[in-house]
């Protein structure tokens, strides 16, 4: 893995100081994210990601044939698919309906003869990928529609499935009780927290049932809070189970000394199912392979994503399963820019001329080279604005606490000044986001004039600087169109250790027409056609790895090669 | 080692385009089609090619063995992939850029799943059927249910191959014509 960075999202830290933990910290990366995944508030002008966010469904589709599933038919039809997709036992492809073979001539050689195109019964299911197929386990079809409607049977008719509909059956009329008696004793309480204790309440007494073979726990020492709760307990009729629970391994689904038998006679590993041939099931089934049966497709959802402090909808998918697109999409990508940081190749670097990159021993990783301990390294930061306005970019290293960081195995030296990064220390900036058309020639993809930044000249595309004498490593590399490089270096002590990872502000100034406009769908903020533009600073945390350090010894031996 | 003669023995029903590689003494069947970009290879023993077979862009066909390399009828070669096989029967799908080694012989009806490798260190015979599949090339026994089917659709695509194979393609033809 190269040099990667990520950005910050506050979530975690509890304040508004948005000081992220240090970097070296293993519990870190919890608080980073690629820009990519994270959400931008516009109200609260702050940076979200998918750990803080509140996601609420918006809609239930099958991903195969994306027919939009009504929620009020999810549950019934068990959160899978009720028309024809099924997924292959095996491999889990998607199977497909095949009629039956006409009558074979032997040799397999019917090419003569047209099949026709209607085929004819029994049909089956087929994977064409592992050519697995439902007859084996003796499910066929005289007809090729409403397939998911002929399994559901098998489902249903499942001892588990049984079971569990008679759980529901049982405890329904109980929790009407207790819902209607709890809203009357206990007005003041929250509705869905009513909800959820009457709910508690069931499972706990369905948990107090007596278990044959377990010694019986008598719910009445309980000391449960609640006078009504105990006499709605009493209102319940003792369930009895449909089947004994140790009947349970001769139906097929698993137990123990079934399975025992089966594992002492099994000649091949594919006998048994794997894990993840059988977990997608809803119920237990049992070990063996061949019994594996097509699942139905487990639906998908769409969700939406909201701000969790100003309850703004951040992110919100069309309502139809064929469309990739968002109503609504308030992603930090529009609004921050983006960041890679890269090594510059060996070669171009000041001290390191001779050095071929298959020669060096990476330590696991296909890196171009590894960074030694006690040498200095350049590396680049190219920033791409995302916005339609110029911005004016300051970075600056967080300082790192050391004395945080000490590791009690780490020598004590390492830990002291493992590097230090030295950034360009004004600000920089960087020019407009523009679409391409709206460059006439070629000319204008380079954009700003250098001579307006007041740094030294710089040169316009990399080839100018790679090769030269003098090889700026400090400072703003390179600008064009709405990006703009900026380099870096860094020292590393002679005896560091671990990864060159650290954190990095990244402050930004930019013009804002404020209101921001609302109906601005695609996320982006609109041109800047305000008369008074009044200027803004977004200041965000990011988190840069370099790479890991190769210690000094391996570098002497590196050094003989 | 001697060099390699060439020798192409094209039966006049197949289609064998201009732009595939051929080295060695190789004999293609009736009614096969080679696409443009094929390689087939006859290091040292002859390849024979039987009816119907059908071998993509970009496939590769090498025998590296003394003995001839028979391939047999309506075998279809996925583009990409790379067979070494001494013998292969009828039937078989050889999937993109699946690879089979020449310690491998496949008999009928069987089906290497895309990118396959299936390089086992000692010689093998796959068994009538075998399907390899998957990332970790899982085998499996197919049942055969839907064959008749497949071989029609397997003489369909080549039906239509040979028809529109050579209206955009220049063709090869054997030494003899």
């Amino acid at each position: 893995m190269g040099p990667s960075i990520q950005y910050y999202c506050p979530c975690l830290s509890g304040f508004p100081v948005q000081t992220p933990p240090p970097p070296h910290v293993a519990s870190s990366s919890a608080s980073f994210h690629p820009l990519h995944s994270l959400f931008f508030c516009e109200e609260c002008d702050a940076v979200r990601c998918n750990r803080c966010v509140s996601i609420e469904v918006s809609g239930y589709y099958c991903p195969n044939c994306l027919f939009e599933v009504p929620s009020a038919s999810v549950r019934a039809e068990k959160n899978r698919c009720a028309r024809n997709c099924f997924s292959c036992p095996i491999c889990r492809t998607t199977l497909s309906v095949v009629a039956s073979d006409p009558p074979d001539e032997g040799d397999g050689r019917s090419s003569s003869v047209p099949l026709s195109t209607v085929g004819e019964p029994p049909f089956f299911l087929y994977c064409n990928h592992c050519r697995w197929d439902s007859a084996e386990v003796g499910i066929t079809f005289e007809k090729p529609t409403g397939l998911a409607a002929q399994l559901q049977k098998f489902e249903d008719s499942a001892a588990e499935s049984l079971e569990f509909e008679r759980l529901k059956e049982h405890f329904e009329p109980f929790l009407r009780t207790s819902s209607l008696s709890s809203s009357s004793h206990l007005p003041s309480v929250a509705s869905h927290h009513m909800h959820t204790s009457s709910i508690t309440a069931a499972a706990s007494a369905a948990l107090a049932r007596d278990i044959p073979g377990v010694g019986k726990y008598n719910p009445h020492t309980r000391s449960r809070a609640g006078r009504d709760r105990t006499v709605n307990r009493d209102e319940m009729p003792e369930y009895k189970s449909r089947v004994e629970v140790g009947l349970f391994s001769q139906l097929g689904s698993g137990g123990d000394e079934g399975d025992v038998e089966f594992l002492t006679h099994i000649e091949t590993a594919g006998e048994v199912a794997k894990l993840e041939q059988r977990w997608g099931n809803s119920w237990t089934t049992s070990l063996k392979t061949s019994d594996l049966r097509p699942l139905r497709i487990p639906l998908h959802s769409k969700v939406s994503k909201r701000c969790p402090t100003c309850r703004h909808i951040l992110i919100k998918p069309e309502q139809k399963a064929q469309s990739v697109r968002y109503k609504i999409k308030l992603v930090a990508a529009n609004y921050l820019p983006a960041m890679t940081v890269a090594l510059p190749s060996p070669q171009s670097g000041p001290d390191a001329s001779r050095r071929v990159p298959a020669k060096v021993p990476a330590a696991g990783d296909e890196k171009n080279f590894t960074l030694m301990a006690g040498k200095s390294y350049p590396f680049h930061l190219a920033l791409t604005n995302p916005l339609y306005d110029p911005i004016q970019v300051r970075l600056s290293v967080q300082r790192m606490h050391v004395t945080a960081s000490t590791d009690s195995t780490a020598p004590e030296k390492a830990r002291r000044t493992p590097f230090a990064v030295s950034l360009p220390t004004s600000s920089f900036p960087v020019a407009a986001f523009a679409e391409a058309w709206e460059y006439d020639d070629d000319e204008d993809m380079f954009g700003v004039e250098d001579d307006e930044l007041g740094l030294e000249p710089i040169g316009r595309g990399s080839k100018d600087r790679d090769g030269r004498g003098k090889v700026k490593t400090v400072g703003v590399l390179e600008r064009r169109a709405n990006v703009t490089v900026v380099g870096g270096e860094v020292v590393i002590g002679k005896e560091a250790r671990g990864h060159v990872k650290f954190n990095m502000l990244v402050s930004y100034t930019y013009r804002s027409d404020d209101p921001l406009p609302s109906e601005d769908g695609a996320g982006t903020p609109s041109r800047v056609n305000a008369k008074a533009p009044e200027v803004k600073t977004f200041t965000f945390y990011t988190v840069i790895d370099l790479g890991p350090i190769t210690p000094r010894e391996e570098s002497k031996v590196e050094a003989d090669v | 080692m001697a060099p390699i003669r060439d020798k192409f023995t094209i039966h006049s029903k197949a289609v064998v385009c201009q732009d595939v590689e051929l080295k060695g003494d190789i004999t293609i069947g009736p009614n096969t089609v080679v696409h443009p970009k094929a390689t087939i290879f006859a290091i040292a023993g002859p390849i024979v090619i039987g009816a119907g077979c059908i071998i993509e862009e970009a496939a590769i066909i090498v025998n590296r063995r003394k003995e001839v390399m028979r391939i047999g009828d309506s075998n279809l070669f996925e583009i990409g992939c790379r067979v070494e096989s001494p013998s292969i029967g009828n039937f078989n799908t050889i999937s993109t850029r699946a690879r089979v080694h020449h310690t491998v012989r496949i008999s009928n009806y069987c089906v290497i799943g895309a990118a396959c490798l299936v390089v086992p260190t000692e010689d093998e015979s796959l068994e009538d059927y075998t399907t390899i599949y998957g990332p970790a090339a899982d085998r499996r026994v197919w049942s055969g249910r839907g064959r008749v089917q497949e071989a029609d659709l397997r003489h369909k695509h080549a039906e239509y191959l040979r028809e529109m194979l050579p209206k955009f393609n220049r063709l090869r033809r054997g030494d003899g014509a």
